[in-house]
Parts: structure tokens; sequence; C-alpha cells
């Protein structure tokens, strides 16, 4: 199979429409974020442009991105792998196994040297030459440096392969790590989220296939149209943030009546995602819709900005920040009290020394 | 009694005192609508719609709070460029500014029983110092979280940079919420010590932020200051 298919051969192979493959490149397009006059390019794109190959690896992580985006909904999941890319490499929805699929790992980079995606998901262990997490025999380290380094591009998904994600979080025993400083000059594209999105996964990864460039990226490195807004601001919940409505509890009228879970620790006004207008499973709900407060999943640190469900952390008995700056305000002013007793005393002894 | 002969000596400049006084309002708005943004008031009485003070407003009136602070630095920098005596830094470069600390520190410690006069005592310089250190943080992380909402605007690329600074826009709202206690702080200890320096010892502090005029019973150490001949 050297002359490789395109997205139009696949579907002329198997006997599909024209009418369903324009479909597909209309729903791509609006996926991937471009406006509808930008359909006759995707359509070109999909009819010259070979199958993308697409190497998938994993680290340190818990697969969830996978099982985020077997649900894609528009494309399918299915439809994706089966006939927009050339999946060749998946440690997870590949059927082989063994000595042999290693061998076709190595097989599939080299023959694609600089042409292949190689998708990421996970942290990448560094400590102890990288021995926390095993692949095939080897540091899973060392396949990620030597896959990322012949690569087209690098897409990093999920929190865990942008910024280390729960491994990395204190006191990170395994000294995780985003992958990008292991990319080399490969560019990468950061997909944050734990998961990301169903269809942002999808929509990255096939803007690399048809465009054959990374997308517009923001300055870590996501890109634009997915990342480009705070939940808070493409909120529905937003006008009761506006209007001072706020839920105090998770069980009282106002969460019953779905008003704004700011005071409940919603990390809507520091996170960048997709979920307050793309939503998920096709438009069915996202975390603060079902009522429970972002959490900030497509942040770096998040997992260390703890407590979530509040705004502010508690420091022990202390209390938050505002119980203690008024300690301190009213022992201060305490303070300043006796300084000034002091001094006044201090005065009149002076005076009484200088009558003298 | 012994008859006192005072001096007036001309400090700081009309430019310094409005920037002052409007300081004086900005960081009380500031500080508390910042407290009612973090933990949004409960308010049973009325539907919060029609109470007036939405969140919506609290914040607008933070943000003008807040540009009208910055931009009143035009002011204290203007009186710095025209007005020798709106010089507050410490002169940390100058022999004399350790020994001056070393004399305010013993009387303020009550181990001396009054300290030289001065027109502007090298702590009160130090504390003038770090207030526009913490100042410059709270503008920088305001700004830098407040135009997030079009990260790759004018005003995002300006103060952007400070959100991965410091690890993360959550981080950086913490920042913000800690270093504004710090100035209340501030605040209260500056409050006492002109107070004090007013009252107590006659160096008309609090009167010299309306007049802009100090008047002295005896000559200060660093009267040279003010037509540039203190070496």
């Amino acid at each position: 199979m050297d002359k490789r298919e395109s997205m139009w051969d696949v579907y002329l192979r198997k006997g599909m429409s024209r009418r369903s493959f324009v479909k597909s490149c209309v729903a791509l397009t609006s996926l991937m974020g471009l406006s509808t006059d930008q359909v006759s390019k995707v359509v070109e794109a999909a009819e010259k442009k070979p199958l993308p190959v697409v190497v998938w690896i994993h680290g340190h992580e818990c697969t969830g991105c996978d099982e985020s985006f077997i649900r894609s909904g528009a494309p399918l999941a299915s439809d994706l792998v089966l006939s927009q890319i050339a999946l060749e490499y998946d440690h997870l929805l590949s059927a082989a196994s063994g000595e042999p699929f290693e061998a076709h790992l190595e097989e599939t980079i080299n023959k694609y040297k600089g042409q292949y995606i190689l998708c990421v998901e996970g942290a990448v262990c560094t400590k102890d030459n990288g021995i926390y997490c095993m692949s095939g025999g080897k540091p899973f380290v060392h396949t990620l440096q030597h896959a990322a380094q012949n690569a087209a591009a690098v897409i990093a998904y999920g929190t865990c392969a942008v910024s280390g994600g729960i491994q990395a979080a204190k006191p990170n025993p395994t000294g995780s790590s985003g992958i990008s400083i292991f990319a080399g000059r490969t560019p990468v594209v950061n997909v944050p989220g734990c998961p990301p999105i169903p269809e942002v996964m999808t929509g990255v990864v096939m803007h690399v296939a048809l465009f054959g460039t990374v997308p517009p990226l923001d300055n870590e490195g996501r890109p634009k149209q997915f990342y480009g807004n705070r939940i808070h601001d493409t909120c529905y919940r937003r006008p009761f943030f506006d209007a001072g409505m706020f839920a105090e509890r998770f069980d009282d009228a106002g969460a019953k009546a779905g008003w704004c879970l700011y005071k409940l620790g919603c990390r809507g006004p520091e996170t960048y995602n997709s979920c307050g207008n793309l939503r998920w499973f096709q438009g069915m709900s996202y975390p603060i819709q079902s009522g429970a407060p972002c959490i900030g999943c497509s942040n770096a640190h998040f997992w260390d900005e703890d407590p979530l469900t509040t705004r502010m952390p508690e420091y022990g008995p202390l209390g938050n920040v505002d119980k203690i700056g008024a300690a301190m305000a009213v022992a201060t002013a305490a303070g300043v009290a006796a300084h000034g007793a002091m001094s006044v005393v201090q005065k009149q002894k002076r005076e009484a020394a200088e009558k003298e | 009694m012994k008859e006192v002969v005072r001096r007036e000596y001309y400090l700081f400049s009309p430019w310094l005192r409005i920037f002052h006084w409007i300081m004086v309002v900005a960081i009380c708005v500031l500080f508390v609508t910042g407290l009612m943004i973090t933990s949004p008031w409960i308010i049973y009485s009325s539907e919060p719609t029609f109470s007036g003070m939405t969140l919506d407003n609290i914040r607008n009136i933070h943000f003008l709070a807040a540009y009208l602070f910055s931009a009143s630095f035009i002011f204290k920098i203007y009186g710095f460029i025209i007005n020798r005596g709106d010089r507050l830094f410490p002169h940390v470069w100058k022999g004399y500014f350790y020994r001056n600390t070393v004399d305010v520190a013993m009387h303020y410690m009550f181990l001396k029983a009054e300290h030289a006069s001065y027109l502007r005592n090298p702590l009160a310089r130090c504390s003038y110092a770090f207030l526009y250190v913490l100042v410059l943080i709270e503008i920088i992380t305001g700004f830098g979280i407040y135009y997030m909402t079009d990260p790759f605007g004018i005003g995002g690329t300006l103060f952007g940079w400070i959100i991965p600074l410091l690890g993360g826009e959550m981080m950086a709202h913490l920042v913000h919420h800690y270093v504004a206690w710090g100035i209340i702080l501030f605040a209260i200890g500056h409050v006492y010590m002109v107070i004090r320096a007013e009252f107590m010892e006659g160096e008309s502090e609090v009167s010299s932020m309306f007049s802009g005029s100090k008047i002295l019973a005896h000559e200060p150490r660093d009267a040279g200051h003010l037509d540039g001949t203190l070496k």
C-alpha cells in the first residue's frame, strides 16, 4: 500500500455516496471551528490529501481521554478512526499486541518519518530515568522522544500530556511533566482538559490532518477556536452571577433553581474551554449545567488549587485569607494603640526631663 | 516657656496631594468592592436583581476605581518631575540614609527619647517604596485577570504575561486578593504614624498633605533635599 488513500478514496472504495462525503466535510468544517465558506477547502483537502497517518501513544494516565474520544458524536469516533485517519498504532484501540505490535510502531515511524501525526495522552515521568511509566519494556519517555522527534506534529491530549495532570500534583513523586519539552522542534498542539471535550479532540486532529498545519494557537499552545473563551464568559448561568444570585450550598433553593455556582468554588472565571458553547455529548450538558461547579480541569495545576468547592483556600483553624487578614488588621490596630500609649508616656518623661 | 521659632518648608506639590487623596478613596473603594466580588454578600431582604447593587454593578465600580487610580499616577509622575519634595524614594545609596534609619528606628523602639527632625524620615520613605511595590503587583495582576476576557487584545498582551508567571489564573486571583490585605495593613500603620507625628511630635504630617507645607521648629536634617544641596 504505497499509494495512500484520501478520505474520498475510502468513501469510493466503501461504495458510499458523494452526498454523504460532502455531509461529512460540512460536519468537519463546523467542528474545526471554521466558517461555512471554508467548506470547499475542506472538500478539496479531503479529496486530495492522503489519509493522515496517526500514531497514538499513552503515558502516565487513566485513558479517560480515550473514553471521551470514543464518545465523539460528530464525526463519530468510529468514522474518524476507520475512514478519516489511518490509525497505525494505538495502545488502547489496537487488537494486536506484543512484539509484532511494537515492531509495527518502529516500522510506522521509519516509513512515514516527518509525515505522521503523533497523538499523546498522559504525562511523562522524568524521575529515575522514567522507570515509573514503562511501555513495551522501555521507559515511556524514550518512546515519546523517538516518536515525537520524527513526527510532523504532536497533539497533547488531556491535562496530563499538556502539563502533567494529577501525577504532577504536589508532591509529584514520579517527576511527571507535560510532554512538550520532549517534542524537540516538532510543533505541539495542547488540548487540555480532564478529559477534553470529544468533539474538540476529533476537531483538532482533523484540522491537522486536512490542512497539514497546526491550528492557530494561543500563548499556552492551545487551539484558539476551542480555548479562546472563559467558561464564565460563555456560561448560561452568567446572568445569575451578574445579578448576584448564588447557590450558597449544594442543597439550597438557589442550587435547585439553577443559580450561579461561583460561591461553591466554580472555576469558570479562570478556565478556558468550550464547555459553555459546545457542551458535552452533542450539546447535552456540561458540569455547571448538571449543578456541579467547574473544577477548572483544563488549567495546568488545577489539582493543586484545592479545595475545589470554595473560592479561597482555608488554612486549618485560621480560616481563609479574609479571616486571617481581619485578625491581622485587629492585631495591627492593637499594636499601634499600644505603641501610641507608650509614646505618650515617653513624651511625658522627656518633657519632665527638659523642665529640670 | 521657651520661645519656639518655626519655619515653613514647602514639600508636596498639589499634584502629589491630589494623587494621594485619589489613592485614599480608590483603595477604600477597591478593597471593599474586591471583598464583595470574592465573597458576594447574601441579601435576603430583597431579590438581588432589584437591590441595585448587583454583582455586575459592584464589579463595574471596582473596575472604574481601578482605572481612575491607575490614571492618577500621571499626577504623581508629573509632581515627581517638577518638584524635588515629591521624590520620596529611600536614598539607599547614601551613607546618611543608614545613620538616619538607625536614629529613627531607635526612637520608635523607645530606646531614644526623640529622633532628629526630618522632612521625610528614612523609614517612611522605605514604607512608601514598599507600598508602591504592593500597588504595582495589584495593578499588574488586576489588569492581567481583567483583560483575560480578550487574551489577544492590547490589554491582554500588556498584562497577560503575569498569569503564566504566577502559575495560572486562579493563582493570579489569589495573589491579587492577598496583596490587597497587605495594603490595608500598611494603611493602618500609616494612619497611626502620621497622627502620632502630627499631634505628638508637632511635625505637621497630616496638615502637609492638605497644604503642601511642613512647619517645623527644628532645622530638619534633610532640608537640603529640597534645593538639591543635600549630599
